[in-house]
């Protein structure tokens, strides 16, 4: 154990990394999907570390010669060979990552993040794409709502996919997380859903349903200020789906 | 009677290995039971009770912070190790000026050609100064590379559209700070503050050959930091959990408490140096002096940094350093930041 516990762990970490990246979407919950190639390399490269480590030790060991594993503590209290005891916290994650791999941040993360548009100034935006309804991610819906001079929102319908989440007195709101690097530095987009779909119950769903809306949009306030925060989508449609593959929108 | 001898010790050996196999197999197994036990009647129940939103939230983040450094963190230690096992001592002399004072801005300028987050430069300027860079010139690299990379500037530029001056501020400021610093510890560094891990196994003569010794450094920085990685990310995910974003608002009334605020919300957030300028451009309500304290701050002293560098140099060197770093950071964006922005 005291041998090969460096390359264990090394596997160990490897195999959770992998377990996430390669076999699996499940990385769009931590981190962005650019990454997913490094996080591959990564998890290859600590499993053959830990392989390779593991070997070299062995016959390091058995022609008696003494390898650094067989080496006591140095003079600062840890030896190189043997994994230092703070490596041990790496089981941690690794551990969750294999067995209860954690959720995608939720409403939960979303209402504490006291949701927050986008900074710029009031300008022109490039022409919405084509298409009747046109998909937009929450966080572009949010920023042409309030900073488009160019109104490039008016008279078009749009499509919104996001979460629910409650406010005060009845409204509601579909709701997405951005998330740049990890999800330590999400941040939320919401808009409010007034009007009541055909087709669906009235009300609001329950917190974190996953909803596409279909719908207008509503203006409100004056352009570029608190008042026309949130924007407003006059619903058409309210459908429940799936979580998506990737919960975050990528900025 | 020779061969007797040998055959009784070894069925001897073989017994005594044989009971105590036994025993083992016999504590362990009853203890592993009783754990099997108790975790089955008992965890399905705590893990419901436990397994609330907030709990939920933290587990996230903390995944999300180790996996998110796992690449950069690997990264920098192939790197180090790189250096530690291939080049030899007198190509830092050779390319490095022997004054320390002109050797730090060399070193702080020279950031730029590491291309990753601050997990990466830790393990970095470690084995630099184990191959006999002046620790004053390490440690101004150290601060410089997470900040002034390419990356990290285009990611800024992106995040401030039509500001050139934010991309331009934190690179001075960054520069500055990292300089300054580094002036700092050569005229008031002492050596005992700095535990540096000797590598006993220099390029040759370990038995392992150069890349057994690669190997095993790598193992061991890699395993190292990582743990205190770990421990980075655990404090980020709680204060993230804990303290909640909306107390920011209280503070976007005045100019310098809102720089304050911003330069110790970057030490706990602990956002990856390329994603800080996204984080600090959705700041909507604060002075640009105070986001860019934010950017300058973030990847020189966080959490997940202070326990790498506890970590790879020591506590009485990671809390003096940071704590320091922290202050000249805060000085450098005021000052940047009133000429500037």
């Amino acid at each position: 154990m005291r041998r090969y516990g460096p390359s264990l762990l090394l596997l160990f970490v490897g195999a959770a990394i992998l377990r996430i990246s390669l076999f699996g979407e499940l990385y769009l919950r931590y981190v962005k999907e650019g990454l997913r190639p490094y996080l591959i390399v990564s998890g290859v490269a600590l499993v053959l570390l830990g392989l390779v480590m593991a070997v070299v030790r062995r016959t390091a060991h058995g022609e008696g010669g003494h390898g650094p594993g067989d080496e006591a503590d140095d003079e600062h209290g840890h030896s190189h060979a043997r994994s230092p005891r703070v490596a041990w916290l790496l089981t941690l994650p690794a551990v969750a990552l294999l067995l209860f791999p954690p959720p995608a941040l939720g409403s939960y993360s979303a209402e504490r993040e006291a949701a927050r548009q986008a900074a710029r100034g009031v300008g022109g935006f490039p022409a919405l794409p084509a298409g009747d309804p046109v998909e937009l991610t929450v966080a572009e819906f949010g920023s042409r709502a309030v900073y488009d001079s160019g109104r490039s929102l008016e008279g078009r319908t749009v499509r919104l996919t996001g979460f629910v989440t409650h406010g005060d007195d009845g409204t509601w709101y579909v709701t997405r997380l951005s998330v740049t690097c990890c999800a330590a530095d999400a941040t939320a987009g919401k808009a409010e859903v007034r009007g009541a779909p055909d087709g669906a119950p009235h009300g609001a769903p329950p917190v974190d349903t996953w909803i596409t809306v279909t719908g207008t949009w509503h203006p409100k306030g004056t352009l570029g200020t608190d008042s026309a925060w949130p924007p407003v989508l006059d619903a058409a449609r309210v459908e429940r789906v799936r979580e998506p593959a990737d919960p975050y929108e990528q900025r | 009677m020779e061969n007797q001898r040998t055959v009784r010790r070894t069925v001897g050996d073989g017994l005594r290995i044989a009971v105590r196999a036994l025993v083992y197999a016999v504590l362990g197994g009853a203890a592993l039971l009783a754990l099997a036990t108790v975790a089955s009647v008992l965890g399905p129940v705590l893990a419901l009770d436990l397994y609330t939103p907030p709990v939920a939230a933290w587990w996230t983040v903390f995944t999300a912070v180790t996996v998110q450094g796992v690449p950069f963190l690997l990264l920098g230690t192939v790197v180090s190790a790189a250096i530690g096992a291939f080049v030899p001592e007198r190509v830092f002399r050779r390319l490095l000026p022997r004054n320390q004072a002109l050797a730090v801005p060399v070193a702080g300028a020279a950031g730029v050609v590491l291309p990753g987050c601050e997990c990466a430069s830790v393990p970095v300027a470690g084995s630099l100064m184990r191959r006999g860079v002046a620790p004053a010139a390490a440690l101004a690299f150290l601060l410089s590379a997470p900040a002034i990379n390419p990356v990290v500037l285009v990611a800024t530029s992106v995040a401030f559209p039509g500001q050139p001056e934010m991309v331009l501020g934190r690179l001075l400021a960054s520069l500055a700070t990292a300089v300054v610093m580094g002036w700092l510890w050569a005229r008031f560094g002492r050596e005992k503050w700095l535990r540096l891990p000797e590598r006993r196994t220099g390029p040759t003569g370990s038995g392992l050959g150069a890349f057994g010794t690669f190997g095993a450094g790598l193992q061991h920085d890699f395993l190292h930091a990582g743990g205190f990685l770990v421990l980075g990310a655990a404090a980020a995910a709680t204060f993230a959990v804990v303290v909640p974003r909306s107390v920011l608002d209280l503070f976007t009334g005045s100019a310098w408490l809102s720089v304050l605020l911003l330069a110790l919300l970057a030490v706990v957030l602990c956002v990856c140096s390329e994603a800080d300028a996204f984080v600090a451009a959705s700041l909507s309500g604060f002075s640009p002096t105070a986001r860019l304290a934010f950017m300058v701050v973030g990847p020189m002293v966080d959490l997940k940094l202070i326990a790498l560098q506890t970590g790879t140099f020591g506590r009485a060197f990671a809390v003096r350093f940071s704590s320091v770093t922290w202050v000249v950071a805060v000085l450098s964006s005021v000052l940047v930041g009133w000429w500037l922005l």
